[in-house]
C-alpha cells in the first residue's frame, strides 16, 4: 500500500493534516488540487475485510453513491469517492464546528436548542429517506453543529459497514447500539423508521442528558431497548412542554408501525413544538428545578418516575404522581398507620346478616316475609 | 418518606385515551389537555384525602381509597366527557398499591395499577370495564351496589391473565329491585297461603271456607256498624 501511494496523498487529494481517528479509519483535512478546495477526506481501511472484501467494497461504493446524491442543507455534501490500494475514501465538505457529542459533553443544551437541532436532523433525514437512503447510524457523534445554529448529518453510508461489523460482535461494549432501534439491534431489516428511533434517542439525550438505553453490553442494551419505557423528558425538566414528551414518545415507539412513519412527519411536530416553546416565556430556573435536574444525573440516585403507556404497565406497575393534580392529602393520609391499616384490609364477602341489614331490596323482602310468616302462623294456629 | 410503605387496597380507575400512540402529536396534545380538563372537573366529587392521580403516557390513573362507589362515579362521569370527543377507555379494579419513590419520582406501584391498565387496554373506546375484585369491593362498601354492574365475560389480557369483567348497567339495579319486589309478593302470598292451607287441612276445606266466610261477614258487619256510628257522631 505504502509503496504505490504517494506520501501525503490519497487519490488526487493532498493530505494537509489529520482531523480525527476512529475505529474504522482516519479523517484527514485534504486539498483537492484540481478545484483548489479544502475537503474532509474520510478513509476506511479495507485491509481487515479479506473474507468478503468484494461485497464489502461493493456495499461501500453503493452507499457512497447513495450518500453522494444527497444535496441538502442539513446533510454533509459528498464530493467524491474512490479506492486506492486497501483504502476507500470519501471526500466531503469540510465542516467547521463541533459534533453534538462534544457539545453535550461541554454542558447542558437548552430544550429550545435541542428541539432546533432535532428539527434540522429530521429535515435532513426526511430528504435522505425520500432519496432512498437510510442512515442507520444516527448518533450525537454523527451530527455536526456549525456556526449560526446550522446542523449537518454526517457519515451517510459508512454506517452500513459499521453494522456489518456490529453483527460479528459478541457482546462487547459498543457505542452505536445505544442509539439503535429495537429492530436494528435484533438484526432485522431496517427502514427509515429506524433512523427516526435513533433521532428520538438523540433528542431524548439532549433534553435529559441521560442515555436512554444504556447498558454494559449489546445484550443488555437490547434488553433495555425491548423493555425500558422512556420517562417523559418533562419529568426531569419542567421547562420542556408536553408536546415534546409526545414527540419523543412517538419517535421511541418500539413497534415501527406506530412510530413516525417518516422524518418529515416528525419535523412537522418538532416545528409545532418549537413554535410553542418560542411563544411562551422561558420557565423560571429556580432552585427546585435545578435540584431535580441534578438528582437525575447523579449516579445511583433514585430512578426517575416512569409513566409507561397502559400496554407497558404490566411489566412495571409503577406510575408517577400527576404534576397537575395535588395528591398530597391522600399520601399524608396513607402515612398515618391507623388509616393505612384500615385500607390494608381486602374486601370481605358480604354475609347474610350484613346483606339483610344493608341491602334495601333484601331487607324489604325479609321484612315482608317475616310479617307474612307471622300472619301465616297466626292463621295456622287459628 | 420511609422506603418501604405498607401496601393498601384501593380502587384504581385507569383512564386511557384510546389509540393514543397512533395519533398525531398535535392531536395527542389536544386530547391530553381535554383529559386533564375532564379529570379536573370530575375530581371535585371526591375528597382530596381519598384520591391520588397518577400520570401515564396515554392517560391517567385515579387511585381512590376507601370509596369504590366514588371511583365508579368518577369514571362514569369521565366517560361521559367522551361525548365531547375524548375517546376514553376505562378499566377499574380494586387491588393492592403501594407508595414508592420520593421527590420527582414519587408515585404508586402495585398490581392494582397493572390490572386497571390491562383492563383499559381491553376496553374499547367509550367503554368502561371493571373487574370481579372491584365488584366485590363495591359489594363490601355498600351491599347491593354491585347490582349496578352486569357481566361482560371473561377476557385474557396481553400478559395472558384472565379477568372476569363487568360493565355498568343502568337498568340492572332496577331489574333486580323488580325481581326482589316480585319475590317479596310471592313469599308473602306463599307464607300466608301455607298458613291458610294448613288450617284448611285440619278443619276440612268446606268447614274452613265457611268459617272464614262467616268471620269475614262478621268483620264486615262490625266494620259497617262502626262506620255508621262514626257518621252519626260526625253528624251531631
Amino acid at each position: 500500500m505504502a509503496k504505490k501511494r504517494k506520501e501525503n496523498q490519497i487519490g488526487r487529494y493532498r493530505i494537509l493534516g489529520e482531523l480525527g481517528r476512529g475505529a474504522m479509519g482516519v479523517v484527514y483535512r485534504a486539498e483537492d488540487p484540481s478545484l483548489d478546495r479544502v475537503v474532509a477526506l474520510k478513509t476506511i481501511s479495507l485491509a481487515n475485510a479479506d473474507e468478503d472484501r468484494k461485497s464489502y467494497e461493493k456495499r461501500f461504493l453503493l452507499e457512497a453513491k447513495a450518500a453522494g446524491k444527497l444535496t441538502h442543507p442539513n446533510i454533509v455534501t459528498i464530493f467524491d469517492y474512490g479506492e486506492e490500494e486497501d483504502l476507500a475514501y470519501m471526500a466531503m465538505e469540510l465542516l467547521e464546528g463541533a459534533d453534538l457529542r462534544t457539545r453535550m459533553r461541554q454542558g447542558e443544551i437548552a430544550p429550545l436548542e435541542a428541539v432546533e437541532i432535532a428539527l434540522q436532523v429530521a429535515d435532513g433525514l426526511g430528504f435522505a429517506h425520500e432519496t432512498g437512503v437510510v442512515h442507520r447510524d444516527i448518533k450525537p457523534g454523527n451530527i455536526m453543529l456549525l456556526e449560526r445554529g446550522a446542523v449537518k448529518i454526517m457519515d451517510f453510508g459508512i454506517a452500513r459497514m459499521r453494522h456489518a461489523d456490529h453483527k460479528t460482535s459478541t457482546g462487547m461494549v459498543l457505542g452505536t447500539p445505544r442509539y439503535m432501534s429495537p429492530e436494528q439491534i435484533a438484526g432485522q431489516p431496517v427502514d427509515q423508521r429506524s433512523d427516526i428511533f435513533s433521532l428520538g434517542t438523540v433528542l431524548y439525550e439532549m433534553l435529559t442528558r441521560t442515555m436512554l438505553f444504556a447498558g454494559d453490553d449489546v445484550n443488555q442494551i437490547a434488553h433495555n431497548l425491548a423493555n425500558a419505557e422512556p420517562v417523559p423528558p418533562s419529568r426531569s425538566n419542567p421547562a420542556i412542554p408536553q408536546i415534546v414528551d409526545f414527540i419523543t414518545a412517538r419517535a421511541l415507539k418500539k413497534d415501527p408501525a406506530v412510530r413516525y412513519q417518516d422524518a418529515y412527519e416528525m419535523a412537522a411536530d418538532l416545528r409545532d413544538a418549537l413554535a410553542e416553546m418560542r411563544g411562551r416565556a422561558p420557565a423560571p430556573r429556580n432552585g427546585d428545578a435545578e435540584a431535580t435536574h441534578t438528582m437525575k444525573l447523579e449516579p445511583g440516585a433514585h430512578k426517575p418516575p416512569l409513566a409507561p403507556a397502559a400496554s407497558a404497565i404490566a411489566r412495571d406497575t409503577r406510575l408517577p404522581l400527576s404534576r397537575l393534580f395535588d395528591s398530597e392529602a391522600a399520601l399524608e393520609r396513607l402515612a398515618v398507620p391507623k388509616h393505612s391499616a384500615r385500607l390494608a384490609r381486602a374486601p370481605r364477602q358480604v354475609g347474610l346478616l350484613r346483606r339483610i341489614l344493608r341491602d334495601r331490596p333484601v331487607r324489604r323482602l325479609c321484612a315482608v316475609a317475616l310479617v307474612a310468616a307471622l300472619l301465616g302462623s297466626w292463621i295456622a294456629i287459628g | 418518606m420511609p422506603a418501604a410503605q405498607p401496601s393498601v387496597f384501593a380502587s384504581v380507575a385507569f383512564l386511557k385515551i384510546h389509540d393514543f400512540g397512533r395519533r398525531p402529536v398535535v392531536e395527542q396534545t389536544r386530547l391530553r389537555a381535554q383529559l386533564e380538563a375532564a379529570v379536573a372537573v370530575t375530581l371535585h366529587a371526591l375528597a382530596e384525602p381519598s384520591r391520588v392521580v397518577l400520570d401515564a403516557a396515554d392517560g391517567v390513573a385515579l387511585v381512590v381509597f376507601g370509596d369504590p362507589r366514588g371511583a365508579l362515579r368518577i369514571a362514569e362521569r369521565a366517560l361521559s366527557a367522551g361525548a365531547a370527543g375524548l375517546p376514553l377507555a376505562i378499566g377499574i379494579t380494586h387491588g393492592a398499591v403501594r407508595q414508592t419513590g420520593e421527590g420527582a419520582g414519587e408515585g404508586l406501584l402495585g398490581d392494582g395499577i397493572a390490572v386497571a391498565a390491562a383492563i383499559a387496554e381491553l376496553a374499547g373506546p367509550q367503554k368502561l370495564l371493571l373487574t370481579r375484585e372491584f365488584r366485590a369491593a363495591l359489594a363490601d362498601a355498600a351491599p347491593g351496589a354491585e347490582a349496578a354492574v352486569a357481566g361482560a365475560g371473561t377476557h385474557t389480557d396481553a400478559s395472558l391473565r384472565s379477568h372476569e369483567l363487568y360493565r355498568p348497567d343502568a337498568f340492572a339495579a332496577r331489574r333486580r329491585a323488580r325481581r326482589y319486589a316480585a319475590a317479596t309478593v310471592l313469599a308473602a302470598l306463599c307464607l300466608v297461603g301455607s298458613g291458610a292451607g294448613y288450617r284448611a287441612a285440619i278443619e276440612g276445606p268446606r268447614a274452613y271456607a265457611g268459617r272464614v266466610a262467616a268471620d269475614l261477614k262478621g268483620a264486615a258487619a262490625k266494620a259497617q256498624e262502626r262506620a255508621l256510628r262514626l257518621l252519626q257522631q260526625t253528624g251531631r
